[in-house]
């Protein structure tokens, strides 16, 4: 495995004409070719190209030349169950779906293994490969009987690496490995991925919308627009002198690249010194968009609150306010409690003990004691927190009627979320993630509420998009007066947002304070591992 | 899409989308039918009219297109006149199933709890009686009866309505738009009929019309079997058993409501499939 992998001219063919224009590339042995763009920009459907599994309706041209191998495209069924999952090996974003939820991923990393290999192990030469496998990827020999429920998103897409490398292919295409994993866990998979392919001289095609964690981890990059290579080169040189207008906006974009606090307009108030200190520095802050952050009333107030599922415990006494106005953020790990002490406030969870009072009135667990009008709740998934079945205009009348509003205030509510009055009409299919998320974010308006929690409400979206709805969100913030709750494992996202930061670490408040402080000078060793884990995603190398 | 469904969709091999001509096929059939159980009677008043001269003609005979049987009564009027009994019933049966169905299933598989296990515990009770036994159990102690048999089936296809139900309502019941409708302080019955509800009814159509095949043959076994309609009674089932001892003198006396019953049966089946599919594509990206 000593020469190179090319590919030539691949251009791909969709129904309404070229989707992907003809671009080559060449990847040497052990290196990594970072493939960028928004999502729409064909950088899932180039890498589907190479792995042999556009979906119905698009056909690609080009030729694809392996040490091993030539194939020439469009190619034969035959052709790619020779290559496919040997040769050249596909990971996928999602570690919950792109294994089988039915088998144990011993049976899964052994199906590739016996795909692969020309002869017919033998049991125990199978699970020694196996074993082996688990082994190169920092995985205990018993997670082979594990079924993917049981392990965390983590260790999944280290079962997922695992079997995408057991035939020791010569290509890897990773298809944003890391997206559906905490910041903490991006790191580690990504160093680990690059270890294996420099340990193996295999080369790697990384596929993602993340400029910050392509940095120090590819040698060179392609950014594709519109099905277009826009710009190509070193890593390096095009992150820090882009040549093309739309790699400048990417990297803009980018949270972990920039400097945040000059991109949203903050709140400054007597409790939030650093940032409108920070704000002015930058130019960017004027006298009428402050917002007053009272201290001295606050909205929400849990008491050592606690919740248990089962005999597991998730919160161990988690006390945390909100003031009036005020943007509170709660980072941490997934399993953290982050989104639980969220859902206890919001009632959809019952806390087993303490006590969550609003406007000083302490509210009984559950929905009953709680009043749409105090506060609405802005999911994580834009794809499953609006009704497939019903369309957005009827969803957001509903919401209209129950806070007594007239339906004519419809289209005031699409202007309030800078969306066209004719998406009233849409069912939730027809639209993007971010704007599903500009209707979510309007349903929970529709309302009035006080209180606004935010449950990772933007990590499911491209960067580009991400920075869009964090800057409604913080023009909303100062327009309405609203109090934000905003749960995130992001730090870049939060610090952009939030007055006040909690962080939460297996169902305790490790540390808070003011945003700023804690996130430049962490006190305790979790925050300040999260913090360099950021900073890490960042920095140059 | 959930994520269930990705899986037995991405099972399925590519034969098992319904080509729509076969559809097209099975909408004219249904629609032919229809119109037989609507106006069937007028264009067959005299279906059961006998006449012992006429008695056994072959099929082809003059006036009687396909033959008479025994009694002299003419098949081709029979069969007309026939569909009305042979359908109306499994229709019903379906409807009044889908009803239950929906009531006890949603309210089972939303509200969860004590009230789930009740409904549970009484879908495996009905589960366990075998149909046909029970049918003939039942006209034996309440003397047989199409309205009866009617009742009876409702009951007995319920459970399977009321399971499916349930199954789809957990699974939407688990999404964030229902806790965003619980957000809106919604009551539970306005959440469970106006927002999960519309989400499952791709299963319910399907399994609806996979009932009326069923009930169609259920009703046509009673019938067989001697417990469905009254002897006289112009009814497809009827006519299989009136027809089994004349099968030599006119085959068509058998073959053509058998044939009806297969095709009309494996036309909800298919029309079903193809609705479920729809509804289903409706809500998705």
């Amino acid at each position: 495995m000593t020469a190179q992998v090319s590919v030539t001219a691949l251009t791909i063919d969709g129904p309404a004409g070229v989707v992907v224009a003809p671009f080559d590339f060449s990847i040497a042995p052990g290196e990594t070719l970072a493939l960028i763009g928004e999502s729409g920009s064909g950088k899932t459907l180039s890498a589907k190209a190479i792995a042999g599994l556009l979906p119905a309706g698009f056909t690609a041209r080009g030729t694809i030349a392996l040490s091993s191998a030539t194939i020439e495209l469009p190619s034969t069924d035959a052709v790619w169950r020779a290559t496919r999952g040997r040769r050249i090996s596909l990971l996928l974003q999602d570690p919950f779906t792109s294994l089988s939820p039915v088998h144990r991923c011993g049976t899964q990393i052994g199906m590739t293994i016996d795909a692969a290999s020309a002869t017919r192990l033998s049991r125990d030469e199978r699970t020694a490969r196996i074993t082996r496998s688990l082994a190169e990827v920092n995985l205990p020999a018993d997670v082979a009987r594990a079924y993917p429920h049981e392990l965390s998103g983590g260790m999944r897409q280290r079962v997922a690496i695992a079997a995408a490398l057991a035939t020791d292919p010569e290509l890897l295409i990773a298809d944003e490995p890391t997206t559906a994993l905490d910041a903490s866990n991006q790191g580690e998979i990504l160093d680990l991925l690059r270890g294996l392919q420099e340990k193996r001289g295999m080369a790697a095609l990384l596929i993602s919308h993340d400029l910050g964690m392509v940095r120090g981890r590819a040698e060179h990059v392609l950014v594709m627009r519109h099905g277009e290579i826009v710009e190509r080169g070193v890593t390096s040189s095009v992150l820090n002198a882009p040549s093309h207008p739309y790699t400048r906006a990417l990297i803009d974009a980018d949270p972990s690249l920039t400097d945040r606090s000059a991109r949203v307009v903050r709140g400054a108030s007597g409790a939030g010194v650093s940032g409108s200190a920070e704000a002015k520095a930058t130019g960017t802050t004027a006298d009428s968009t402050t917002v007053s952050v009272d201290a001295t009333a606050d909205l929400v107030v849990a008491t050592a609150v606690t919740k248990s599922f089962g005999d597991k415990t998730v919160l161990h006494g988690v006390s945390i306010t909100v003031g009036r106005g005020e943007t509170v953020g709660v980072v941490g790990e997934s399993g953290s409690g982050k989104t639980t002490i969220a859902r206890c406030i919001a009632g959809l969870e019952r806390e087993s003990s303490g006590v969550i009072e609003f406007e000083g009135v302490a509210l009984a667990p559950g929905r009953a004691s709680r009043t749409p009008k105090q506060m609405q709740i802005v999911f994580q998934d834009p794809y499953s927190s609006l009704n497939p079945m019903i369309s957005v205009g009827r969803s957001l009348k509903l919401a209209l009627r129950v806070a007594g509003r007239p339906a004519s205030d419809l289209n005031g509510l699409l202007q309030l979320v800078e969306l066209p009055a004719d998406f009233a009409s849409k069912r939730p299919a027809e639209l993007s993630g971010g704007q599903r998320q500009r209707i979510a974010i309007a349903r929970a308006l529709a309302v009035q509420p006080q209180l606004l929690i935010c449950d990772e409400s933007v990590s499911a979206l491209d960067v580009s998009v991400q920075k869009q709805i964090l800057d409604l969100l913080a023009k909303l913030r100062v327009d309405l007066g609203l109090s934000i709750l905003f749960i995130s494992h992001d730090l870049a996202v939060v610090r952009q947002l939030a007055d006040r930061v909690y962080v939460l670490r297996n169902g305790n408040v490790v540390e808070s304070g003011q945003c700023h402080d804690v996130l430049t000078s962490p006190q305790h060793p979790y925050t300040q591992s999260l913090v360099a884990a950021s900073i890490h995603e960042a920095a140059p190398h | 899409m959930s994520s269930t469904e990705a899986i037995v969709l991405a099972k399925l091999p590519r034969s098992r989308r319904r080509h729509p001509l076969a559809v097209w096929l099975s909408l004219a059939l249904l629609g032919v039918v229809t119109f037989l159980v609507l106006f069937g009677n007028l264009i067959a008043p005299d279906a059961t009219a006998q006449s012992i001269l006429d008695s056994l003609l072959p099929p082809g005979s003059p006036g009687h297109l396909l033959g008479t049987d025994e009694l002299g009564r003419d098949v081709l009027a029979l069969t007309i006149a026939g569909a009305a009994s042979a359908l109306v019933g499994p229709v019903c049966v379906a409807l009044g199933s889908m009803v239950l169905g929906i009531l006890l299933g949603t309210v089972s598989g939303y509200l969860r709890g004590p009230i789930d296990f009740i409904i549970g515990r009484w879908t495996d009770l009905l589960f366990s009686l075998p149909l046909l036994l029970a049918a003939i159990v039942v006209a034996g102690v309440f003397g047989a009866g199409y309205w009866m048999t009617v009742l009876l089936l409702i009951l007995l296809f319920s459970p399977s309505d009321i399971r499916i139900v349930r199954a789809g309502v957990m699974e939407q019941a688990a999404r964030p738009f229902v806790e965003a409708a619980q957000m809106l302080s919604l009551s539970k019955a306005r959440i469970m009929f106006t927002q999960v509800l519309p989400n499952v009814w791709s299963l319910i159509i399907t399994n609806s019309m996979l009932n009326v095949a069923f009930a169609l043959v259920a009703f046509s076994s009673l019938s067989f079997l001697g417990v469905g309609v009254a002897p006289g009674t112009a009814d497809w089932g009827r006519q299989l058993t009136d027809g089994r001892a004349i099968m030599i003198d006119n085959p068509a006396a058998v073959l053509v409501p058998a044939l009806l019953i297969i095709g009309v049966a494996s036309a909800a089946n298919l029309v079903g499939d193809w609705l479920g599919q729809r509804l289903t594509r409706t809500g998705r990206s």
